[in-house]
């Protein structure tokens, strides 16, 4: 009965939804201050993020009569709740230093739920656009899954073979050179997942007009958005955990590590123009396929020859 | 002597050849004796199966130190396949009551080929001699044969196009079952086990393999299932390629590779991991761009036998057992699938993904059944598919770091090939799913219907037995999976997945949304208004827009495309290919045979020539 009581403590306060949002929230204030900041401008507020999901909640829920209401409605909830179940255990790892709940396969497979949450969500609002956006992001999700899966194979090549996520964060992969290229591709492939330029092209607002979430309003539009500001955590997090050796010893190298991962998202965003679809289906498969075909055979020749920075 | 085995075996193949014969006239008799039957014999497989180990022999034949015996023996493996196989032929025996309606012109001999069907496969799975289990695979494809043939036009040429290929490696089942003979002197499943070492083992185990996975469907064999994919009954391919076929296949698979041979050979495991790898990722590329949905799914139905294939390849205990449990979650949701599929065929009329659209609405039921059963192939979790590919993944890797050989060093390209390909599988669902169930209903699909009872019931059930294997998926490997492999439970799996927790915790999730939700339609109402199309006004057609030509982008890829346009007409069909080779043989006996005498003069004096020059010893 305890550990019950405690799951439910952890989904719901801490790690899980309370603080995930908080933090998620905080998050995305980063990402728009250092945005504007590059941009030449003041930025918002701190709780601006906050004020905007409230304020989405006040707002009207507009479901188009065309849509198939029930998949239309339940789709961000089951989004968010797969990023909640994600940042969870990827905390609950990191501070317990046991396995929780799933290793890191499962880590990968539970980080498509949002984007696959999002298709379906679109998919049944019925809109030619949503449509589109529908098959843009199907097809972002098809490309960057080719290399974080080869970023994956050098990762464990790395770490011998482990697949709890407490143990890989134990070592840290990037310091050498197939563990760097695993990284820096793993980096744009949280980048495309977090639908930030230049990957936002299923949301696309000036060709599609919003694409995928372009039927969602109100509390479902809140959702939605409290489901991107929470990946903010989740994914840079599972970058740390499996390339930069986990938070260790102390809480700040940790946050630390997090922040830089932050930071270099905000500064690929904010200085690339959007893909085409065609383009990064191109960008993934092909040159970091191919960069990462390099670096798994690096690590496979580093393994053998018992050469660590290879 | 436990006479229980023969029940399922032979009652149901005395009944189905009685049922082929009886005229179409007598309609109601078919069916009511076939439903009688299949429940029988599901009911005497979970009998067989709790028994635990139990024999029947029964000498037929003795010529001289020949022994022909029908040993009938319930292994745990067999048994369980059998229990699954036996449960599948009555849920589909219940679809069929409505799905082959009474219009319907061979309805006698299609009922009548499903109960073959069931005591073949009963037949095959508890035979413990080789040669009884060559009969009962024969009838199997025969059945197989027969049931493509009552899906009506064009479904001669699907049938025949099986039945040589099926039959073709039926041969190599011949071969290799006489060649084990030779190199162990017995015909007895359980009493044979070959090392692997030299070259004559090695080809018996290949031919056996062909067998095994053309019947299973894996490349480059495979091309028999599209074609009867796109013009047999839905529910012939929900029973036959989706499931029976796929046990029948990897179970003959894992006895050759357990039981029969000492697998020990490195090219041996390079060879199935090559297998497997190419399955997954080849079909699956090519299941994405159809536009027919019983082809797609037949598309998948190969590309899922890779995993099962990678998994035995590993040769690991857990990717074996992976293989074996994917084998099970495979039949459960492929069958599904068909079944909703063969539901939307019958509602709509049509199962081109073009014309379909926005039926969610309109059959909530079969909308619910095949997204769980799509969501479970695609790898999500938590449903079943997800658990035993992760367990295959990990055999993969435990193969990749334990062991050394060809197929354990190229580990990275089989890891690359399955978890890519189940992205891919991912998106070739999304695009069903939106094609047939979201997206918007075509003005003439505005009247279609739900599917009536016995057809929601077994896709319904199927549907719950994803999620079930998936959330407790330490269920079916305890009861099932691990006595039948013997291996040990606990000791396989070294990854972490609380399937159960997992679920809790996403369910809660679901909860905190539905609060958010619940705030949000206190402070305002919902309001229903009409798709926003910019201020123009567009007619539905002009906004429907098909899943279809979602991948366009990848089909039209420098360097793909080739490879698509060349699929496209055939020209890797390796049916169409023996086919031109054979045809250009005819040709030439045909430009032999010109009926000119002189011409036959001269083969004569040659032949003769050459008779000579052998007969005298001359070189």
């Amino acid at each position: 009965m305890t550990e019950a009581l405690q799951s439910l403590f952890w989904i719901i306060v801490f790690p899980g939804f309370l603080f995930t949002v908080a933090f998620g929230l905080f998050a995305s204030w980063i990402v728009r201050k250092v945005s504007a900041l590059v941009q030449w401008r003041v930025g918002p507020p701190l709780f601006q993020p906050f004020y905007d999901v409230v304020k989405l909640m006040g707002k009207e829920i507009l479901v188009p009569q065309e849509a198939q209401q029930a998949v239309f409605m339940a789709a961000p909830l089951v989004g968010m709740a797969g990023v909640l179940l994600l940042s969870t255990m990827l905390w609950r790892i990191t501070i317990a230093q046991t396995a929780f709940v799933g290793d890191i396969i499962v880590a990968i497979y539970l980080m498509v739920l949002p984007s696959l949450a999002l298709i379906l969500g679109s998919s049944a609002s019925a809109s030619p656009h949503a449509s589109v956006g529908t098959s843009r992001e199907m097809k972002l999700v098809m490309s960057y899954e080719l290399p974080l899966v080869l970023a994956f194979i050098v990762v464990i090549i790395k770490t011998g073979g482990q697949l709890n996520l407490a143990a890989i964060a134990q070592q840290v992969p990037a310091l050498s050179i197939s563990g760097m290229l695993a990284f820096l591709v793993a980096l744009l492939c949280v980048q495309a997942k977090l639908g930030f330029v230049p990957f936002d092209i299923a949301e696309a607002e000036t060709e599609v007009a919003s694409g995928v979430l372009i039927e969602y309003s109100g509390a479902l539009l809140a959702v939605w958005k409290l489901m991107q500001a929470m990946m903010l955590v989740a994914l840079p997090l599972f970058l740390v955990m499996v390339f930069l050796g986990g938070f260790g010893a102390s809480l700040w190298t940790g946050l630390g590590k997090y922040v830089l991962i932050l930071v270099l998202v905000i500064l690929i965003k904010n200085t690339n123009p959007r893909m085409r679809i065609d383009q990064a289906m191109k960008f993934f498969w092909f040159y970091c396929g191919l960069a990462l075909a390099i670096a798994v055979t690096l690590a496979i020749i580093g393994n053998y020859c018992g050469i660590n920075w290879l | 002597m436990d006479k229980i085995l023969l029940i399922p075996v032979f009652l149901p193949l005395i009944a189905g050849f009685v049922l082929l014969f009886l005229p179409n006239k007598i309609k109601l008799l078919s069916r009511a004796l076939t439903l009688v039957i299949s429940v029988v014999t599901f009911a005497l497989a979970i009998r067989i199966f709790t028994l635990g180990q139990s024999n029947y022999a029964w000498s037929v034949l003795e010529i001289g130190n020949l022994k022909f015996d029908l040993l009938l023996s319930a292994m745990p493996l067999g048994a369980f396949i059998l229990m699954f196989a036996m449960g599948f032929g009555l849920l589909i025996t219940l679809y069929s009551l409505k799905s082959i309606g009474p219009s319907a012109k061979r309805v006698n001999e299609y009922y009548g080929s499903v109960l073959l069907t069931i005591g073949g496969s009963a037949g095959i799975l508890l035979s413990n001699h080789l040669l009884f289990l060559l009969i009962f695979w024969e009838i199997v494809t025969v059945s197989l044969y027969l049931l493509i043939t009552t899906g009506g036009k064009n479904s001669n040429f699907a049938a025949t196009k099986s039945f040589a290929m099926i039959g073709a490696s039926d041969a190599a089942l011949l071969l290799g079952i006489l060649m084990v003979w030779v190199l162990s002197g017995t015909f007895v499943i359980s009493d044979i086990s070959l090392a692997t070492a030299s070259t004559l083992p090695i080809i018996a185990f290949l031919l056996l393999m062909t067998a095994a996975i053309t019947k299973a469907g894996a490349m480059p064999l495979h091309t028999w299932l599209p074609t009867s994919g796109e013009y047999a009954p839905a529910s012939v391919m929900a029973l036959l390629p989706a499931a029976i076929d796929k046990l029948l296949g990897i179970y003959l698979l894992v006895i050759i590779v357990r039981q029969m041979f000492v697998f020990k050979s490195v090219v041996l495991s390079l060879v199935l991991a090559i297998i497997g790898a190419a399955t997954i990722i080849i079909a699956v590329m090519i299941a994405m761009v159809q536009h027919n949905l019983k082809k797609l799914l037949s598309y998948h139905a190969i590309s899922q036998v890779g995993y099962m294939v990678l998994g035995i390849a590993t040769g690991t205990p857990v990717g074996i057992a992976g293989g074996v449990f994917h084998m099970l979650n495979h039949a459960v949701y492929k069958c599904c699938l068909f079944l909703c599929g063969g539901s939307v065929e019958q509602a709509a009329g049509t199962a081109e993904l073009d014309k379909l659209g926005g039926l969610g609405k309109k059959m909530p039921i079969t909308f619910a059944a095949c997204l769980i059963a799509a969501l479970s192939i695609s790898g999500i979790p938590p449903f079943n598919g997800f658990v035993s590919k992760w367990m295959v993944y990990q055999g993969v890797i435990q193969m990749g770091t334990a062991q050394t050989g060809g197929a354990a060093k190229l580990w990275p390209i089989w890891l690359t090939c399955a978890m890519f390909g189940s992205a891919l599988t991912l998106a070739s669902f999304v695009k069903l799913i939106h094609s047939i169930f979201l997206s918007r209903l075509p003005d003439e699909l505005k009247d279609v219907k739900e599917v009536s009872l016995p057809m929601k019931v077994p896709m319904v059930v199927l549907a719950l037995l994803c999620v079930f294997f998936g959330v407790f998926y330490h269920v079916p490997l305890k009861l099932f999976i691990y006595p039948a492999l013997n291996i040990e439970p606990g000791t396989a799996i070294f990854g972490t997945w609380d399937s159960t927790l997992a679920t809790a915790l996403i369910i809660i999730g679901i909860g905190l949304g539905l609060l958010i939700l619940l705030v949000g339609l206190l402070a305002r109402k919902v309001r229903t208004v009409p798709t926003w199309t910019c201020g123009e006004a567009q007619t539905n057609e002009q906004m429907i827009i098909p899943g279809t030509h979602f991948y366009k982008t990848v089909s039209s890829m420098g360097g793909l495309k080739q490879l698509y346009t060349g699929q496209e007409k055939g020209h890797f069909d390796l049916y169409n290919q023996s086919g031109k080779c054979g045809l250009g043989l005819t040709n030439f006996l045909k430009w032999l045979h010109s009926g000119l005498l002189p011409m036959y003069l001269t083969w004569v004096t040659l032949g003769l020539l050459v008779i000579l020059f052998i007969v005298c010893g001359i070189w």
